[in-house]
């Protein structure tokens, strides 16, 4: 990676700190929780007292952190259907939620100038666009690169998912117009803002992590409730059997794959509206994230994923809250306590699938 | 055979849970030296789990397990082998893209010397090491097919079936342990293969002299030829014990496989 | 048997080895683009018609039972290519670079492509070598030939405290723990000012007992090389000696163990082996490797920052395994030349090379997941036949 890009994966991060729009808030110009945790500016509060903290203020990180936790789950949900369905790794699933997002951001870019004005319209348009086109690349990755790979051993697909997702992030930061600098996000939910103290909700905060609730809810319907979801599960059981009884595996695996995918580009797009940015670096450490909290909720299994994400983005938040001078060490931190866990609980906190016969 | 002698191996309400599953259900198995004990019962009765928690892969939910005078329940796999006990695997684990000499030293590891100083520095006495154990392997993959034995340093990959248990048997025994567990030894092939590997462990028996044999088999005719006497399982639990002749006549056998009432 | 009975057999492979040195000269040589894109298109070119004609099968096995020979001939290649472009610092930093990365692969060699345990952090390790090499070098009077051990153990010892914790579970966590520690490693040095931050560091050049490396080499008044001699020399000696401990490794029963642990955990455990002892070893002794050859390119470079040591930078050695032939140091070493001379003389291709390399790994794992020279069967001692 040139120079340059390097720089800006580091703005990048940096902005990844800021768990509130940069400088959109209206009378709170960046002087709110939130800046205390930009690497940038750490310099001017670190006279403020660590435990000088309001109600209002642990709202805020609260929310934050729900938000956080509402991505993260979403991700590991993902790393969980893939592997459920078929005990594969797919490490480009942080990449395709950030090609997912990219895609979203040229749909908007796309049908604004052709004249569609209505956020609803141009955010129904991001949707849908990014979903399908990700739902298809889902399927055509589970044809042409991982079902071939079926019979090889496991960290073979690992390794193709792997270099799957750099090509993505590669070729989004090569080919994509100034792909190496983040690209702003528009705003497409209404901005409204209601103010408590030193807390403010905002409204788009609210929808998002509504709708990132009602995806996993969904998700979760979609596998126990549906007939769909029966032929996921038992493929994920025991695909000799599921096959027997008349269940087209490969069909199934690129239904899930694109499913996950598709969930992979509303993730993104979430991501996006949240942080007003996207940049093609967003997927590595969001990927990564997703698989731990999936492994340590214990890898199969949709509510330990869910539970993963959250604890994932508690420890963060709880980093932050802990460390508010070295709000770099978060990931540190938070991965280091995920280790731990794994080490104490190694098939999970709830368990993984055994998928072993001996 | 003497009633009163200390039984080689020994599992005393024997039970696996796995989740909700009784796979173990308070077995109780007993095999005396120089015995060929065969177990048998339908699919699902719980033989290979029985295999599974005796050597250590799977741990003990209740019971235990004696062998050769010790308590080795809940041992690892690896505590197991070293006091004697060895076994073949139903889905033939063999490393296919490993030599047939590398498969069965991987076998012989308790009687290979490990230390990093032995391997990499003296290598005059690896080499010796090395000669002896290949004319050894050797000698024992002649007893089961002797072409085979000029093959050594092929891998295993592309050898038939019956050679690859041939191979798996021969990596079981390298390390001349006490008891054998054999696991669907002749699972995948005919009629006349698996009377001839019958053979072969027969005879090898007859050389080693010190050799008990659990063995799992679908085969009755395998049962009733090599076996001194039988183990029934279903669902986990032992539904009747003799030896073969015993063992068919009896009806709760006969209605665990063929469902008669 | 004569002299000349004796010489025959060796004569393809004297053949093969002038063949391909002189390329590698001519190619480390033109510096025009084209030229360079037609010389690597005629090289594989002809590669592919030795693979056709059953060339370069047969050659493979003559190799085999000679390797000795071989790895004599590679090294002299190596002195006749260091001879020819003494004065060219370029060039010679190029072969250092590769000498160092084959040397760090080896030990990604002994990790994966033997025992089977994932690391995603081989740039991390790596960084862990050369800031080890930068702090002990400006801060302390450690000889400097101490100083490439010590790299090798810090990143052996930060390497076991990262695995110990996850060596219990299956082979994804590792990979898990591995990849974080590689994207966190760049933020962590970034942030941390005591290492440098994103200015990186200065390295002093190594002196081993008053002969200062970063001075070029003055004999006579005529006689100037480059002082990127020195570095290759020294390279050489550490590649030959981690090349024999490998293969030495390999040709042992400890690499039978490591194979068993990698190929099946459950089958290895059922006959006495300690797998959790194995890996650990594999891991230790890899990064101890990869240590090393960090410390050894910190003190020649004199100058590191953490934009070395990226994510990418990890799968980049991670691919050159992959395309070597995963448990070949052979293979390893051809794709080590491959994937960093190539980039570096063809210009163009530098800013593409992470994506490149990715789809490239993507084809390899789909149509030749052996690699380049899959690894041969365990010959424990070359040439030995059974009596």
């Amino acid at each position: 990676m040139d120079g340059l890009g390097e720089q800006r994966i580091r703005l990048g991060y940096a902005q990844a700190e800021r768990h509130v729009r940069p400088g959109t808030d209206p009378g709170r110009p960046g002087t709110g929780p939130a800046a205390r945790w930009s690497t940038a500016s750490s310099v001017e509060f670190r006279t403020r007292k660590a435990h000088s903290m309001d109600v209002g203020l642990f709202v805020q990180y609260v929310m934050n952190g729900l938000m956080l936790g509402v991505m993260y789950a979403l991700v590991a949900v993902g790393f969980t259907l893939f592997f459920g369905v078929m005990n594969i790794i797919n490490f480009s699933h942080g990449d395709v939620v950030m090609v997912g997002a990219f895609v979203g951001l040229a749909t908007y870019l796309g049908v604004s100038s052709i004249g569609v004005e209505n956020p609803w319209g141009q955010l129904a348009a991001a949707m849908i666009v990014a979903a399908s086109a990700m739902a298809l690349m889902g399927a055509a990755v589970a044809k042409y690169l991982v079902l071939p790979l079926k019979n090889a051993p496991p960290l073979n697909t690992l390794l193709i998912t792997l270099m799957l997702g750099t090509a993505l992030h590669e070729a989004v930061r090569l080919f994509y117009p100034r792909g190496a600098n983040p690209q702003r996000f528009p705003s497409l939910l209404p901005t409204d803002a209601y103010s408590f103290g030193n807390f403010t909700l905002r409204i788009d905060s609210v929808i998002l992590l509504g709708t990132g609730l009602l995806a996993i809810v969904g998700i979760h319907l979609l596998i126990n409730r549906t007939k769909l979801g029966l032929a996921m599960r038992a493929v994920a059981q025991d695909e000799d059997t599921a096959k027997t009884m008349g269940i087209d595996f490969d069909r199934i695996v690129l239904i899930t794959f694109a499913i996950g995918s598709a969930l992979a580009a509303f993730t993104g797009i979430l991501h996006g509206l949240y942080y007003s940015e996207v940049n093609f670096a967003m997927g590595l450490l969001l990927g990564v994230i997703g698989f731990s909290s999936a492994i340590v909720g214990g890898l199969g299994n949709i509510y330990g994923a869910i539970i993963g994400g959250f604890l994932f983005a508690a420890l963060q938040t709880l980093g932050v809250v802990a460390m508010p001078f070295a709000s770099a060490y978060k990931d540190v931190f938070a991965f280091g306590v995920i280790i731990l866990i794994m080490a104490w609980r190694p098939t999970g906190l709830i368990s993984e699938k055994i998928s072993e016969r001996v | 055979m003497n009633a009163a002698a200390e039984p080689l191996f020994a599992a005393t309400g024997l039970g696996k849970l796995f989740g909700g599953v009784v796979a173990l259900d308070k077995l109780d198995l007993q095999v005396f030296p120089n015995q060929i004990l065969g177990l048998i019962g339908p699919n699902g009765s719980g033989k290979t789990t029985f295999f599974n928690v005796a050597t250590g892969i799977y741990p003990a939910s209740e019971g235990r397990v004696r062998f050769d005078g010790a308590d080795i329940t809940n041992f690892s796999p690896q505590a197991v082998y070293r006091s004697g006990i060895s076994r073949t695997f139903q889905h033939s684990r063999l490393s296919l893209s490993l030599s047939i000499f590398d498969n069965i030293m991987i076998g012989n590891h308790m009687h290979l010397n490990q230390g990093l100083w032995f391997n990499l520095v003296t290598r005059k006495a690896f080499r010796r090491q090395f000669e002896e154990n290949f004319e050894q392997a050797r000698t024992l993959v002649k007893v089961f097919d002797p072409p085979l034995a000029d093959l050594m340093f092929e891998a295993v990959e592309g050898f038939p079936m019956i050679d690859r248990r041939r191979i798996e048997i021969c990596r079981a025994l390298i390390s001349r342990p006490k008891l054998l567990l054999l696991d669907e030894p002749s699972a995948g092939m005919t009629q006349e293969e698996t009377s001839e590997l019958m053979g072969d462990i027969l005879e090898v028996k007859e050389r080693l002299r010190d050799l008990t044999i659990i063995i799992i088999e679908h085969q009755m005719d395998v049962i009733e030829r090599i076996t001194d006497s039988c183990v029934v399982l279903n669902f986990g639990q032992k539904i009747c014990e003799g030896t073969y002749q015993e063992v068919a006549r009896d009806p709760l056998v006969q209605q665990a496989y063929l469902g008669i009432e | 048997m004569s002299a000349r009975g004796r010489l025959a057999p060796l004569l393809p492979g004297i053949v093969v080895a002038v063949g391909v040195t002189t390329y590698v000269i001519v190619l480390l040589g033109v510096e025009s683009q084209t030229g360079i894109a037609a010389l690597l298109a005629a090289g594989a070119g002809a590669v592919l018609a030795a693979a056709r004609f059953g060339v370069a099968a047969r050659m493979g096995r003559a190799f085999g039972k000679r390797d000795n020979f071989l790895n004599l001939l590679v090294v002299l290649a190596i002195v006749v290519l260091t001879v020819y472009f003494y004065e060219d610092h370029f060039v010679l930093l190029m072969v250092a670079t590769v000498i160092i990365y084959v040397i760090a692969c080896l030990g990604l060699n002994l990790q994966f492509g033997y025992s089977g345990v994932l690391n995603f952090a081989g740039a991390a390790f790596f960084g862990v070598g050369c800031y080890t090499a930068a702090v002990l070098t400006k801060n302390t009077d450690v000889p400097h030939l101490v100083i490439l051990v010590a790299g090798g153990l810090m990143a052996a010892t930060v390497g076991s405290v990262l695995l110990l914790p996850v060596l219990r579970t299956r082979g994804h966590y590792s990979a898990v723990v591995t990849i974080a520690f590689g994207l966190l490693f760049k933020i962590f040095l970034e942030v941390n000012d005591t290492l440098g931050g994103p200015q990186g560091l200065r390295v002093d050049g190594m002196n081993v007992l008053g002969w200062e490396f970063n001075d070029n080499i003055e004999i006579g008044e005529n006689f100037e090389a480059s002082f990127y001699v020195n570095y290759v020399v020294v390279g050489l000696i550490l590649l030959v000696l981690a090349f024999a401990l490998v293969r030495r490794i390999e040709r042992s029963w400890i690499g039978l163990n490591l194979d068993a642990v990698r190929l099946d955990e459950t089958a290895a455990s059922c006959f006495g082996i300690n797998i959790m002892r194995w890996k650990i070893t594999a891991f230790i002794l890899g990064n101890f490797l990869i240590g090393l050859a960090g410390a050894l390119y910190a003190m020649m470079l004199g100058f590191i920052a953490p934009t070395n040591f990226t994510f990418g930078d990890s799968l980049i050695l991670v691919s050159i395994v992959l395309l070597g032939g995963i448990g070949n140091p052979w293979g390893l070493a051809v794709a080590t030349t491959i994937l960093i001379i190539v980039p570096e003389k063809l210009q163009a291709i530098q800013e593409y090379r992470f994506l490149l390399f990715a789809v490239m790994v993507i084809l390899i794992l789909l149509f030749r997941p052996e690699g380049l020279l899959p690894r041969p069967l365990r010959a424990y001692f070359p040439g030995w036949r059974p009596k």
